[in-house]
């Protein structure tokens, strides 16, 4: 029963990415911009030269005409060839992707390292000073525009500090040979030791960045789920039960109250694959939301259309993983 | 209420007597990149009784808006490749050409830039741009405005490198004292293609131009000079013959001759020659009609219509020879992914959008580079590529904003350095509709601007004013023309003479 | 309604009140308040750092920035309020609607909102100002055009909830045509959660708004507001760090203090636990 109902919200989340595609197609289309125009810029070239390449694009050609072969490609396992690029989109994107999965993943352990004590503490101690400085951390945290605080992270720990680097994923000096694409893995197969502590560092700052927004949401759910939990009754029991205080916040009060945090987390991370363009430019990430962000201003609608299905893809993903998990940690609620 | 009703009538009165004169309205359309000038101009403009107001857009947008006529007034750049006003000048203001965004139309400039672009002798060339240059001064059909000098940094253990008028970066000769490798902080997110005929922009070429040689090369200043070519000649008003450097190898050991360098041409020439594309780059080269082999160290460019010498040397710095053997065997996609030029370095490993490694070739016929590898850094973020510098992890970085300047310039061990500009700013005007239409008006506002103050103070002083679209670095400028002065008085005058009431 | 009073009745509720009251009398009276006009630059006075004439300095014109912080206060309270307004507005009637009545609208405005949620902000901000071309109103526009899901599922799952009430059952059995329910006892119950969600979605569309500009697409520089103001100081940060930092404390300290009100909003209508549709803060990011 429950296997069924799964199966249909997987394949309910196929209509919504391909109405999110078709969406996209339409949406960029209908914009100003010609995108063979802002490819050549200003070069010297003749009207025959432009009409050839716009045929060769098939931006000639009726939208819904353009629209059947970006479905007909889609079918095939076709995403097209980049307007700009004249790479296949499929590649593009995937040369971008592991460089913002990992980017995700470590924004999400930073997120978790912080938030856990800070809102475990903040429930424990609620009402107290401790409590309210981390509410208001947390305030802070989340009424900040990320690029400001990644240009003053930059500002202090790489050029005043000088002990992170500023940007980029590892120093132009290492050597990585490409098989994952993921930096930490790579370093790690390639057994340098040296890089893989490299492309720690070079992590830290854009995972903090976002990792510090991420962290003040998660901090008030979690202290949020704590401060309800611990007023239960089960809790009531095992502290009369004689269990050191802690002992029953960990083991008792801590475990039920990670269901909501396990939803933030898990929608946060969906979100965050789809990349983070503002913080991936500040810190020369060269991740997914960039590549999304400069093929819009170009206009190649390829490129875009491609990576908005993606995300509403990886977007809908995270909700089914979400409910899923929700499902198996509290049997109470069905899908 | 009576007193209400009183006051509504005089303030109609009012509103009704003032409509005899009005003053001048329009808005400033301008691009992100410029909203600074364009609110200094806007002040400006206000401050002499023209009622000017600004609004920003997307650089793609506001193109298709001005292309539409949409617009009465926004500004635009446009780059030269040839430093010559033939890719400049031409297209900005021969009628109905392709960046003719102000529709402008004359005759007179027409027929000069018909002599200009096809007579083969300088002189005459020279004469007919400045004719032209004479005449679009006097028709004023946009605001004159500048050209932005190429601001890049670099640590002072930098030698041989200086940066060059159209962005190029040449490290055949450079290099860094303590190491062996040099990092540049490039200003784009990501270079577009490794393969030669696919490109347009000028961060491509900027790496291509290390890996790959072409038949010309140009110096920091534009003047052209013998590089896989060592000497040419005129053979008949159509066709030019160029020698090719012998003993010249690509860096897999395959030998540069005249197949290459004519396969390298066809491949961009002919439609779809590119699995299926075709190449974005033939127009830079003029009415050609085909290129053709004499012998192994001999070819021919010959042309439909005549091309001026100059320009097809300055076309040909921009066209990297790519190996027909190698190209041939492993396939476009395979040479994308692996390209291999003659060029003094060779290209090692890297992803386009974030870093590309090239490593010296040792065998370049030129003698081997001192550096031992160049890598390029993509830093799209002006303030991190500067506090890469800073930190001591880039050594060269471009695009330096003129406000950070004097910052960098307080720090020991790194420097800025400047080279000319090839691209020229200015501010349309919509020459096919009121109000400017009116001669008058365009010449009151190519007066009222006070550029001076602007380039001083926005740009930091690193920007040259300019008479018209020619710029000093290109071929046939006219060198006593001098600039529209800041004239306020001058401007309100014309506005006066065009009907319009001022302050 | 009159418990909305009781935001008062904690120090912290007191607190975030006066500052939010400060900020609007602030930008009301920023002609009188401001030493110089928000548009008058002296280009010779650009960048020039915080001093007894300019307290807060000068920006990349030589515009005042004291001044321009505070008519900014009045551009990103309107962003704020007014998209809060009409995405509330707009989602919460549309949300109840959908909710109370179920059917084929509930259907098919559910599986447009699935689109709108699964499409990415940035770039449906991006298309729309392209699309919309640049200006304050057509950057609220664009902030609404999807803004207003989040309201709509929040109202949704609250009128769902309430439709299972008792109250509702009794009205519907004296009788009472449905709209009057819809209006007259259902609406009333959904407003507390709407309202919550409201305060904490000013200071997101106000953030949402720096962010655009960061990318050029925001509110026209000329018109003084806090997200333009900011990421016009971020080219020149490393030299003239009060240019984005003054703006930039002037709209923490606001979205501060609006969260805070929202948060003793929350505890004096709501103390208990949300159902999911709210523990997805508004979180002030955006891709």
């Amino acid at each position: 029963m429950r296997l069924t109902k799964l199966l249909e919200r997987v394949l309910s989340a196929i209509p919504v990415a391909l109405g999110v595609a078709v969406l996209a197609f339409m949406f960029l289309r209908f914009l100003p911009g010609d995108p063979v125009e802002i490819m050549l810029g200003d070069t010297q070239v003749s009207q025959q030269q432009l009409d050839s390449l716009r045929s060769q694009l098939h931006l000639d050609k009726p939208l819904l005409a353009q629209l059947g072969i970006f479905l007909s490609g889609l079918i095939r396992g076709d995403l097209g060839v980049s307007i700009v690029k004249n790479a296949p989109v499929a590649k593009l994107i995937g040369d971008t992707l592991p460089a913002t999965i990992e980017l995700t993943i470590a924004t999400v352990l930073v997120g978790i390292l912080i938030a856990m004590p800070v809102g475990i503490i903040s429930a424990v101690r609620a009402g107290s000073w401790l409590d309210r400085t981390a509410l208001s951390g947390a305030l802070v945290g989340i009424s900040m525009p990320a690029f400001w605080f990644g240009l003053l992270m930059i500002l202090l720990f790489a050029v005043e500090l000088r002990v992170l680097p500023t940007s980029g994923r590892i120093a132009a000096t290492m050597v990585v040979d490409k098989t994952t694409g993921f930096m930490l893995v790579d370093t790690l197969l390639a057994g340098n030791l040296k890089a893989f502590g490299g492309a720690l560092k070079h992590l830290i700052l854009p995972a903090l960045t976002l990792g510090v927004v991420f962290a003040a949401v998660l901090a008030r759910v979690v202290r949020t789920s704590m401060l309800e939990v611990l007023g239960k009754d089960y809790v009531t029991t095992a502290r009369a039960k004689g269990l050191r205080e802690w002992g029953v916040i960990l083991k008792h009060a801590l475990r039920n109250a990670l269901i909501p945090a396990l939803t933030v987390t898990g929608l946060q991370f969906g979100e965050l694959l789809g990349g983070n363009m503002i913080v991936e430019t500040v810190f020369a990430w060269p991740g997914l939301g960039r590549l999304v962000v400069s093929s819009i201003f170009a206009r190649d609608y390829v490129v875009v259309q491609a990576a908005v299905m993606l995300y509403a893809l990886t977007y809908v993903g995270a909700n089914l993983v979400v409910d899923a998990l929700y499902t198996l940690l509290n049997p109470r609620i069905s899908l | 209420m009576h007193r209400m009703k009183w006051l509504l009538i005089s303030l109609a009165a009012l509103v009704f007597m003032s409509a005899g004169a009005e003053k001048l309205t329009f808005v400033l359309d301008v691009t992100e990149n410029r909203s600074d000038e364009g609110q200094a101009i806007v002040a400006q403009l206000q401050a002499i009784g023209i009622d000017a107001s600004l609004r920003v857009w997307q650089s793609t947008v506001l193109r298709d808006e001005m292309l539409a006529g949409n617009r009465s007034a926004s500004t635009s750049d446009w780059g030269s490749a040839y430093f010559d006003p033939f890719d400049l000048a031409i297209p900005k203001l021969r009628t109905k050409d392709r960046g003719n965004y102000s529709f402008y139309s004359n005759p007179a400039v027409d027929e000069a830039f018909r002599i200009a672009s096809t007579s083969i002798d300088d002189a005459t060339r020279s004469e007919a741009y400045l004719t032209a240059q004479r005449q679009i001064f006097a028709d004023a059909p946009l605001v004159f405005s500048y050209v932005l000098q190429n601001i890049e940094a670099a640590s002072d253990n930098v030698r041989g490198w200086e940066p060059a008028a159209d962005n190029s970066e040449n490290f055949a000769r450079a290099s860094v004292i303590g190491s062996d490798t040099l990092v540049i902080g490039m200003r784009v997110d990501a270079i577009v293609t490794l393969d030669p005929a696919m490109y347009r922009d000028r961060d491509t070429e900027a790496v291509l131009r290390n890996i790959f040689d072409a038949l010309t090369i140009p110096t920091a200043q534009g003047q052209v000079q013998p590089h896989l070519a060592t000497a040419w000649r005129v053979v008949d008003p159509l066709t030019y013959e160029f020698d090719l450097r012998s003993g010249v190898t690509f860096s897999n050991g395959e030998v540069l001759d005249a197949d290459d360098v004519v396969f390298t041409f066809e491949r961009i020439l002919t439609e779809g020659a590119i699995d299926g594309a075709t190449s974005p780059r033939a127009g830079l080269l003029g009415p050609i009609d085909h290129v053709e082999k004499v012998d192994a160290t001999t070819v021919r460019f010959v042309y439909k219509e005549t091309f001026p010498q100059e320009l097809v040397l300055q076309a040909l710095t921009h066209f990297q020879i790519v190996p027909k053997d190698y190209l041939s065997e492993v396939g476009v996609a395979a040479f994308t992914a692996k390209p291999i030029g003659s060029g003094p370095f060779a290209y090692a490993r890297g992803a386009l959008d974030s870093q590309v490694v090239l490593e010296a070739n040792p065998t370049h016929w030129n003698g081997a580079p001192e550096l031992k590898s160049v890598v390029w850094q993509m830093m799209p973020e002006a303030s991190t590529r500067i506090a890469a510098l800073l930190a001591g992890e880039v050594h060269v970085i471009q695009a330096v904003p003129p406000d950070l300047v004097e910052r960098i310039a307080s720090v020991p061990g790194v420097g800025v350095h400047t080279a000319l500009g090839t691209r020229s700013y200015q501010i349309e005007l919509n020459n096919a509709a009121a109000p400017f239409n009116d001669t008058r008006v365009r010449q009151a506002l190519n007066y009222a601007i006070d550029w001076d103050s602007i380039l001083k103070n926005i740009y930091r002083g690193y920007a040259d004013r300019l008479s018209t679209v020619f710029l000093p670095s290109g071929f046939g400028y006219a060198q006593d023309l001098a600039p529209y002065p800041y004239d306020p008085a001058k401007a309100k005058e014309l506005l006066r003479q065009a009907g319009y009431e001022t302050n | 309604m009159n418990r909305a009073a009781g935001v008062f009745a904690t120090p912290l509720g007191r607190i975030s009140a006066t500052i939010v009251a400060t900020y609007v009398l602030a930008a009301a009276l920023a002609p009188v308040l401001a030493p110089y006009g928000p548009e008058a630059g002296d280009l010779a006075q650009r960048l020039a750092p915080p001093s007894a004439q300019h307290w807060f300095g000068t920006d990349s014109l030589g515009r005042d920035i004291l001044t321009r912080t505070l008519y900014g206060a009045r551009v990103s309270l309107l962003v704020g309020i007014l998209t809060v307004a009409i995405t509330a507005a707009f989602g919460t009637v549309v949300g109840a609607v959908g909710g109370f009545y179920r059917g084929a609208f509930d259907a098919v405005v559910g599986r447009v909102t699935e689109l709108l949620l699964a499409f990415p902000y940035l770039i449906f901000a991006i298309g729309m100002m392209a699309f919309l071309g640049p200006g304050f109103a057509n950057l609220v526009a664009a902030l609404s055009l999807k803004g207003w899901v989040e309201f709509y599922r929040l109202a949704r799952g609250e009128t769902l909830d309430q439709g299972q009430r008792e109250y509702v059952e009794a009205s519907r059995a004296l009788g009472q045509k449905r709209p009057r329910t819809l209006f007259r006892e259902v609406l009333p119950n959904v407003l507390p959660a709407i309202s919550v969600l409201s305060t904490l979605r000013i200071g997101y569309f106000m953030v949402l708004e720096a962010s655009l500009s960061f990318l050029g697409v925001g509110i026209p520089p000329n018109i003084p507001a806090w997200g333009s103001m900011i990421s016009e100081g971020r080219g020149v940060l490393f030299i003239a760090w009060w240019v984005s930092t003054i703006p930039g404390i002037a709209l923490l300290v606001l979205v501060l203090a609006i969260n805070l009100l929202g948060e003793s909003l929350q505890e004096v209508y709501a103390p208990r636990n949300k159902r999911r549709g709210f523990a997805r803060p508004a979180v002030g990011k955006v891709r």
